[in-house]
């Protein structure tokens, strides 16, 4: 096959969910002498950037999403250490620790959020539900995140928002990190109220707006 | 129907598996299956069908999908399996009408049937409205107020000693008997001691909170209904069965609760339809509830007034009350805050969706951004006035209405409209309605409504 050829089954294999396809295809990129970053970005990426269009337009839901990021891990356990002996790393959007505020179990919302965050190039550390905020903090801190994402669902967990930046700020590593909060209890004056950097209504302004504000920054 | 012992017992001995495995593995596949196996197919020039062998295609779909799907324990990391038998026997008996209030108040509400004319049950108020103490009991006052409610949604007032009470907190504890014991207050200032609370304890996010308002020194009685809710999807945890066992222990009505998300794991439309039918099923056999509440929600909008939510609710409610006559009282989320065409408009497309499919009604919640202070009892006597007229339509003859009710809102859920709050409708202290141009809207938004082929009369 050629590079071209290659690319382009490789976007399919993620529009088609296929884990095993991705991997072979990997393989068979890597074989064929082609770059695994341009595997990567011209190939699967592509995939994954037609899977972001296509759940924003309701054609495809959270399985769809859970699977084609399933489908690019399993391509990158072939791709990623090959890009590694080549000394070199994949370009990412950022790196984001993620969770459901402690008290708060619920799950779905944070869930797509990740999701969306991973097939758009970021690197998600997703912690779970109910977490405790200075699993927050040491998890930011261990992995040199930089953006903290905190969602609650319930009006009496909001404040589990507002205990992680007010531990920030009482440590003194507040503008280390991009605080976003979001979830069905926020709204932007709560944001707004606890010194959040960025409010999201739903998963893809999270996107949009954490994309743009890390771009803002590096700008700086 | 099974044992609620042999249920929880299932909690403790059923198949090990993760929850990604749970979903990924089992829950999505064994779904696309069934739709693919029933060919359910949504159809968006019908968001209110008629069609019977719809209803119970998908009533059929959805046995098989539980039985095969089970529900998840997160506690236990097992799965619950219910056998089709089980499932079927649970169905047929259902309870068909469960009891509510004292006194004059003291009320049936039941399953009603497809194209069925009589009035459904008005469920009124809402639970995730945040509500400052000072207009609390106004704002129930004005709800028991409304001639024809039939029961009560309290709202939520987690303000304590001028603080917000964390979750799970004692603050929560003594918020939660607070606001259970001004809402009872309130009820008796309106003259309706017996009206029924069907929300239970909406302050309280856990067993500990919800069991000590229980208590019945603070006005709740087993005529009354007790939230229990299983987390989307088809988690069913120790906390809930908590809930139940106690509930069951002292008599008490349950409502079992679900809110499937449409764009989660269910997917659209066809899951997410299947979906509304198991909670039911689930609701039945698992958390032992005398009346369901249905709450399919757009992840992504917020609301429940989209084209495929209406499709959901009104083929779900279909499908139940022509094979499980369980009844349901069912939740609109709504995009338009109070007030606002958009929110009058989504109300009355979901009520009609509703109420000529058989199932009750709870008045719509304005959901985009929940600002407090936002529930208004003259919207909810509208909510009234336009389930009352859809009942004395068929499905075939509301279908249209719906249409047009659509075209009204249907591009406004992107970016809904703010609406009102109590305090710019109504004087604080007395409790009367003061602001004229709110009123006037109301008259002229009846006016429209009727105009579209909602019979509607005003009652207040």
């Amino acid at each position: 096959m050629h590079e071209e050829e290659i690319l382009e089954k490789l976007k399919d294999s993620i529009l088609q969910f296929d884990e095993e396809g991705a991997s072979e295809l990997s393989k068979e990129a890597v074989a064929a002498g082609i770059d695994p970053l341009k595997a990567v970005d011209d190939g699967l990426v592509k995939g994954l950037d037609i899977i972001g269009e296509k759940y924003e337009n309701d054609e495809i839901f959270l399985p769809e999403l859970m699977m084609a990021a399933n489908t690019f891990q399993t391509a990158m356990q072939v791709l990623e250490p090959k890009i590694m002996e080549m000394g070199k790393e994949r370009t990412k959007k950022g790196i984001v620790v993620f969770g459901t505020v402690k008290g708060d179990i619920h799950k779905i919302g944070k869930d797509i959020v990740t999701l969306l965050l991973k097939t758009s190039g970021f690197e998600v550390n997703d912690l779970g539900e109910d977490v405790d905020l200075f699993t927050f903090i040491e998890t930011a801190k261990k992995v040199n995140a930089d953006a903290i994402g905190l969602s609650a669902l319930l009006t009496s967990t909001l404040s589990g928002q507002k205990d992680v930046i007010d531990t920030l700020t009482q440590d003194g590593i507040r503008e280390k990190f991009i605080v976003m909060v979001g979830g069905g209890a926020t709204t932007p004056e709560w944001a707004e109220t606890i010194g959040a950097d960025l409010y999201a209504e739903n998963a893809q302004v999270a996107v949009r707006k954490l994309t743009q504000m890390l771009k803002n920054r590096r700008k700086k | 129907m099974l044992s609620f012992y042999e249920v929880i017992d299932r909690a403790v001995t059923g198949q090990l598996m993760s929850d990604q495995d749970f979903y990924l593995k089992h829950y999505v596949p064994k779904l696309q299956k069934v739709i693919q196996k029933y060919k359910i197919k949504y159809n968006p020039d019908t968001p209110l069908p008629s069609d019977d062998a719809l209803a119970d295609t998908v009533f059929d779909a959805a046995v098989e999908f539980f039985s095969e799907a089970g529900a998840y324990c997160p506690d236990t990391s097992r799965v619950l399996r219910f056998s089709k038998e089980e499932i079927l026997q649970a169905a047929r008996e259902a309870p068909p009408e469960a009891t509510f209030g004292e006194g004059p108040d003291r009320m049936v509400m039941k399953s009603r049937k497809p194209d069925d004319h009589s009035e459904p049950w008005y469920h009124l108020g809402g639970g995730i409205y945040t509500t400052s103490e000072e207009i609390f009991m106004s704002v129930i006052e004005g709800l028991a107020n409304i001639r024809k409610a039939n029961s009560l949604s309290i709202p939520t007032s987690i303000r304590i000693k001028g603080k917000d009470a964390r979750v799970r907190s004692p603050q929560e504890v003594l918020a939660t008997i607070k606001s259970v014991t001004m809402a009872r207050e309130a009820c008796r200032r309106a003259g309706r001691p017996g009206l029924p609370i069907l929300n239970g304890i909406s302050t309280a996010t856990g067993p500990i909170s919800m069991f000590a308002a229980s208590h019945p020194q603070f006005g709740l009685r087993p005529s009354d209904g007790f939230l229990v809710d299983s987390l989307a999807e088809m988690v069913v945890d120790f906390e809930a069965l908590d809930k139940v066992a106690f509930y069951t222990s002292i008599g008490a009505n349950i409502g079992s609760t679900s809110t499937p998300l449409y764009g989660g794991y269910n997917g659209g439309s066809e899951g997410n339809l299947i979906a509304t039918v198991v909670y039911n099923l689930l609701g039945i056999l698992v958390f032992r509830g005398t009346y369901h509440y249905n709450a399919p929600l757009h992840t992504k909008l917020r609301v429940s007034s989209t084209r495929p939510l209406l499709w959901i609710i009104a083929v779900a409610n279909q499908a139940l009350h022509r094979n499980a006559p369980y009844p349901t009282v069912n939740l609109p989320y709504l995009g338009g805050g109070p007030g606002t065409d958009c929110y009058y408009y989504e109300m009355a497309a979901y009520h009609a969706c509703v109420v000529t499919s058989g199932g009750n009604i709870l008045s719509g919640h304005p959901s985009v951004a929940v600002e407090p202070d936002t529930l208004i009892p003259l919207d909810h006597v509208l909510n009234v006035e336009a389930a009352e007229a859809a009942s004395a339509l068929t499905r075939k003859e509301a279908n249209p209405v719906v249409l047009k009710f659509l075209e009204k809102y249907e591009s406004q859920l992107k970016d809904p409209p703010k609406g009102y709050t109590y305090q710019q409708c109504y004087d604080v202290e007395s409790g009367a309605l003061i602001n004229k141009e709110y009123v006037k809207n109301a008259d002229r938004i009846r006016a429209a409504l009727k105009e579209c082929g909602l019979p509607v009369e005003k009652s207040a």
